[in-house]
């Protein structure tokens, strides 16, 4: 089963938080091999990565690494034993310089004082062999576009011996000539004998460079090929397995009564001119890249973040407004459910009661601000049953609840409120399957019943089931309206692409603002 | 509940210990003593509860009741005003202290800590320029509020209690309460949720503004004179009792019931060090590690109850 | 020179980040005024830097009047810079305030110390700037100053010597043998003890019995806490005998509180406005009156004396008044 010449073998590994994330994964990867993998937002690709590099520990299987075992407690000891990571999530320290970050783990110094001199001729060629001659080891982190603190931080992992490189979504905000000068360094690195593990949505360049491909769909390994033997709808077919079961149906048609109307919203460079209208019963999906202003525009219709220009109508109704707070949008029968459930909805050490009951509080209570805990109780209970929350009591702390049960409970607590309008970011990111599901329901009922619903979310799929109509983000502005029910994947795609082709590709913190 | 009876069981041993080594300590009118020394300190661990409870932390308790009583206290001996209008005029000072505090806090966002602060330096200021740094003996005109009694309980002391069960009742069962914990747990989802937390958080600097007039007021009628350099580093007193009572510094979590009851500990711990004639060195060295303790007894408690959350 | 900068300076940092941080650093700046920062030339008047404790305590506020009132009265002979602190603990602050005045060219300091120890340095460092130094009101510890070989003269009241006339005027209405208790002042200051000590030795002149004396930190409120106890602890006793006035009245509510107004006697020190009610309708036996108005006075005219002669410094003890029931105005 597993390859003698192998620098890395996995077998059967596990992860469970509150449910199963990885299950019986294998992997094995060859040196100087670039082995793609792919699979779709919530497959378990992060997850595995940062199994292998010592980020989270493996729940249960085992690991080798040029034939001894590997169990790494921490990233260090992952990186001293040769395995690299380039994060999705870019880890800079704003206030270190470039050449501070090249050589975090270990500056040279002497007696404690940091050998400056040392690190500015050190870095020179790291930064060099990236290309990025042009830029200044004594600039700090916080000055560069995302595209070159990508490449700095690709550049740290590899100026030591690498065995082993782990790569989530390297080229995700490079512009061509950065991704070009990637793709260089890597097949330098390959050269040299170092194994790449590639994760990517972008399975052009996947065919591109990878010579074996893993496809996991929940948290299984569906498939490992060499590249040449599958094709591209091979392998979304593979990504995507059936989907008969989440098949949602719409009962009634919606209308073309205007529920919310936007007008020309402007809200710093994320939200630029954005209009659109909901309609009463219906699903307006937004779709778009990560950074595309989707949340952002989300949040200046709610009133979350202060917008500077536009309006928004309710209903039909007077117009020349916006909602100066979210306390104004929930008056008027608006709900937002953030895309972070962590940092913008759960109050984790509180009961589920607290948790679902937090909008409704003037609700529930009786005259001079005294709670009706008997009603609270009963409301909160009627939503548990009705969302199917698990949970032991609604006394239970809400943080002790999976992820799947913790987005029910604020679910809950909008439906609590009866909003008419309801705006979901990324309902369904982190959640399992069958919560999943539930949510895909809840939504299309809710729609059903003649409520507007403005879906954001970076999963097409969940975008045309549930949508009438998506409206695509790029680069701030709203570029394309598709209509449902049969959308093209493709096309909307391209329309997410439109305002990345533009000739000069200037990272965001440099970009023109007049 | 839990923690609550645990403190109480602190409480429970350290007085038999006291009782033991003073054959004084366990009497009707050393308790008695002690109780009515404690209305100021009750109070004040109240006001910083709310204030620790929504997450922010109010530095100035102590200078706030300065100026209070520093009013009320040149209003009676200067301008020779009545005791009610005098009152008035002490707790309407702490109210508007407060007042400022949340509103500085929520117009321009910033941390209370350094507000609040300001607030300390500030209201100190203004009670020694209300007073003229001098000492105001108010006399009988003002102690017979510390001579109302009942079973040797005086009448500041049960007002602190009503004042805790009242702060108990409004963190437990009302909405401002309830809003309170939750900006203290979590502000930004609060405000996502459509709630307007600025007034809450102002309404919270408010009351515990006016809490520090009222314990002001106690401190007069017990010592019959109006101090401008009263209540110096009460706040930390205050802090300290309700960290003792399981209060969370981060917010989101504490009770007023508890606090006083870690109130009652410290006050209990400093007589009864007196009392066995412990000298001044030694109560400080054993009364910061009874704080230490109690914080660290308090992480273990909730290791078991998080630890018994998980296995239901 | 090098240590003593770097000394100070890192027991100051956090007093001046918090100074800092408010704004409040002017409050602590010298005033200006309009030859701020000039040198003195010879025949122009001499600058007297009077640095006292805490000005929110009315015994230094009195102190810094009568040294105002004092300059005015004799215009041409000094100017005078007074600068107090913000509470009686705030030592590092007080430092400051003695560099300060070295580097605006005072030439003579007088300097009322928070702390016995801590400022025998900044003392030391305006010797060596060529200074004129007279300590007033809380002694400097004669063992530091000797290990620096500095002699600095001390005018201030016999603290020892008023306890004991309080003390005594209290054992008169005692017996021998009735037990009493001392709430004395901060630990360590050099009032704080001399007054114990007075007190101290009036009682066992008198034959009484000291049953427990414990700091009420110069506080009423801890004051009130402390005699509390110390009544409960001794239901015999018979006398409270307070090193400040403000304690005294903290004490006087406690007694007053335990109904035991009839058996338990307070003396205090200081003779403050707030205490006269209760020393005129005898709560309050006898307090004592240390002039501070004149304590300053005393100082500033001594180091007058000194910089016009050139004499041997030597030390000066001014009066204290015994205040009474039948001597109050």
């Amino acid at each position: 089963m597993t390859d003698p010449g192998a620098v890395f073998v996995a077998t059967g590994l596990e992860k469970r938080y509150d449910v199963p994330v990885l299950t019986g994964v294998d992997l094995d990867l060859r040196p100087g091999e670039c082995h793609a993998l792919v699979g779709e937002n919530g497959a378990g690709k992060t997850t595995l990565v940062k199994i292998l590099s010592g980020l989270t520990p493996a729940s249960a299987g085992g690991m080798m690494l040029d034939g001894a075992a590997y169990r790494p407690r921490d990233r260090a000891e992952a990186t001293s034993r040769g395995v690299r990571t380039v994060l999705q999530e870019l880890v800079a320290v704003e206030t270190l310089t470039v050449a501070e970050s090249l050589f975090l783990e270990r500056w040279p110094h002497r007696w404690g004082w940091i050998d400056r001199d040392a690190l500015a001729r050190e870095s020179r060629p790291l930064l060099d062999r990236v290309g990025l001659q042009h830029l200044d080891p004594g600039q700090p982190m916080a000055s560069l576009g995302i595209g070159q603190r990508q490449l700095v931080e690709i550049a740290a992992a590899v100026h030591r011996p690498c065995r082993l490189l782990l790569l989530d979504e390297p080229t995700a905000a490079l512009t061509d000539a950065e991704a070009q000068r990637l793709f260089e360094v890597l097949a330098d690195l390959q050269a040299r004998g170092t194994a790449l593990l590639y994760i990517s949505h972008r399975l052009e360049e996947i065919r591109r460079l990878a010579d074996r491909v893993t496809v996991l769909r929940d948290g299984r390994v569906v498939a490992s090929e060499p590249i040449a033997a599958v094709s591209t709808d091979a392998l979304i077919q593979l990504m995507v397995g059936r989907t008969v079961s989440e098949a949602i149906t719409r009962t009634t048609p919606a209308t073309d009564r205007p529920a919310l109307q936007v007008r020309g919203l402007d809200a710093g460079p994320a939200v630029q001119d954005i209009s659109f209208d909901v309609h009463w019963g219906e699903v307006l999906g937004f779709a778009g890249l990560v950074g595309a202003g989707r949340s952002e525009t989300m949040r200046a219709v709610y009133g979350a973040d202060d917008a500077h220009r536009g309006e928004v109508r309710i209903d039909g109704g007077e117009g020349g407004q916006r909602f100066a707070s979210p306390g104004q949008a929930v008056e008027q029968g608006i709900a937002m459910l953030g895309e972070d459930r962590y940092r913008q909805g759960l109050l984790g050490t509180l009961p589920v009661r607290v948790n679902v009951a937090l909008a409704c509080l003037g609700r529930l209570a009786r005259r001079l601000g005294w709670m009706d805990r008997t009603a609270e109780q009963t409301a909160v209970d009627a939503l548990i049953r009705r969302l199917r929350v698990k949970c032991t009591s609604a006394e239970q702390p809400v943080d002790h609840l999976s992820g799947g049960n913790q987005q029910k409970s604020l679910i809950a607590r909008w439906l609590l409120r009866e909003p008419r309008i309801l705006i979901f970011d990324e309902p369904t990111r982190g959640i399992d399957a069958g919560a999943r599901a539930e949510v895909h329901q809840l939504v299309a009922g809710l729609a059903d019943g003649g409520s507007a619903v403005l879906l954001v979310s970076s999963d097409l799929r969940e975008l045309t089931t549930l949508s009438d109509r998506i409206a695509v983000l790029s680069k701030g502005r709203l570029v394309a309206t598709f209509e449902g029910p049969d959308f093209d994947p493709e096309a909307i795609m391209t329309a997410a692409f439109s305002g990345h082709v533009a000739p000069h590709l200037t990272p965001p913190d440099h970009a023109d603002h007049a | 509940m839990r923690e609550g009876l645990s403190l109480v069981g602190v409480l429970v041993a350290l007085s038999l210990g006291f009782g033991l080594l003073s054959e004084t300590f366990l009497t009707s009118a050393s308790l008695a003593t002690i109780a009515n020394q404690l209305p100021t300190a009750l109070t004040l661990a109240v006001a910083m509860t709310l204030v620790l409870v929504a997450g922010e932390i109010d530095l100035s308790v102590g200078s706030v009741l300065a100026v209070s009583q520093g009013v009320l206290g040149v209003a009676m001996t200067q301008l020779g005003w009545s005791w009610p209008a005098a009152i008035a005029a002490g707790l309407t000072t702490g109210l508007l202290a407060g007042l400022v505090n949340g509103a500085i806090v929520v117009r321009w966002a910033l941390p209370s800590f350094i507000v609040t602060l300001g607030m300390m330096e500030a209201a100190r200021g203004g009670a020694y320029l209300v007073t003229g740094s001098r000492t105001q003996y108010i006399g009988a005109d003002i102690e017979w509020l510390a001579d109302i009694s009942w079973l040797g309980l005086s009448a500041p002391f049960l007002a602190a209690v009503a004042l805790v069960i009242l702060a108990e009742v409004l963190l437990t069962r009302t909405v401002l309460g309830r809003q309170a914990i939750a900006i203290g747990t979590n502000e930004e989802a609060v405000r996502l949720a459509g709630i307007d937390t600025r007034r809450v958080k102002l309404t919270i600097f408010a009351l515990a503004g006016l809490l520090a007039a009222v314990a002001g007021v106690m401190q007069v009628a017990r010592l019959a004179s109006a101090d401008p350099n009263a209540g110096t580093g009460f706040e930390l007193s205050a802090i300290a009792a309700a960290v003792i009572g399981g209060t969370r510094l981060m917010g989101g979590r504490g009770s007023a019931v508890n606090s006083s009851l870690g109130v009652v500990i410290m006050g209990v711990l400093a007589t009864g060090l007196t009392q066995i004639g412990v000298q001044d060195p030694t109560k400080r060295l054993v009364t910061g590690g009874v704080i230490v303790l109690a914080v660290i007894a308090d992480v273990y408690r909730q290791r078991w109850a998080g630890a018994r959350q998980h296995a239901a | 020179m090098r240590t003593r900068w770097t000394r100070s300076r890192l027991v100051s940092l956090p007093t001046l980040v918090t100074y800092g941080l408010l704004g409040m650093a002017c409050a602590g700046s010298p005033a200006p005024t309009d030859d701020a920062g000039a040198p003195a030339a010879a025949n122009e008047r001499p600058v007297v830097a009077l640095v006292m404790k805490s000005l929110a305590n009315e015994f230094f506020l009195t102190m810094e009047d009568g040294a105002r009132a004092h300059q005015q009265a004799n215009p041409n002979r000094y100017e005078l810079v007074a600068e107090g602190i913000k509470d009686e603990l705030d030592v590092a602050r007080q430092i400051d305030l003695v560099e300060q005045m070295i580097a605006r060219g005072a030439d003579v300091l007088v300097l009322a110390p928070a702390d016995s120890q801590a400022l025998v340095s900044a003392a030391a460092g305006a010797v060596e700037a060529g200074l004129t130094v007279v300590n007033i009101d809380n002694r400097l510890d004669a063992d530091a100053l000797a290990e620096r070989g500095l002699e600095i003269p001390f005018v201030g009241p016999d603290n020892r010597g008023g306890a004991r006339q309080a003390g005594e005027v209290l054992a008169a209405t005692l017996n021998a043998g009735d037990e009493v208790a001392i709430i004395e002042g901060a630990p360590g200051a050099y009032n704080a003890i001399q007054r114990r000590l007075g007190f101290e030795d009036a009682m066992q002149a008198a034959g009484m019995s000291v049953v427990a004396s414990q700091s009420g930190y110069w506080e009423m409120d801890r004051a009130n806490g402390v005699a509390a106890a110390l009544l409960l602890a001794h239901p015999d006793l018979t006398a409270l005998l307070c090193a400040n006035d403000s304690m005294a009245l903290g004490a006087a509510a406690a007694v007053r509180a335990a109904g035991r107004e009839d058996d338990v006697a307070i003396v205090g020190f200081d003779n403050i406005s707030a205490v006269q009610e209760l020393v005129r309708d005898g709560t309050v036996l006898a307090t004592v009156d240390q002039h501070a108005d004149q304590i300053a006075v005393n100082g500033i005219e001594h180091a007058l004396v000194i910089l016009d002669s050139g004499e041997t410094p030597a030390d000066l003890q001014t009066d204290v008044t015994l205040i009474t029931a039948d001597t109050i105005p």
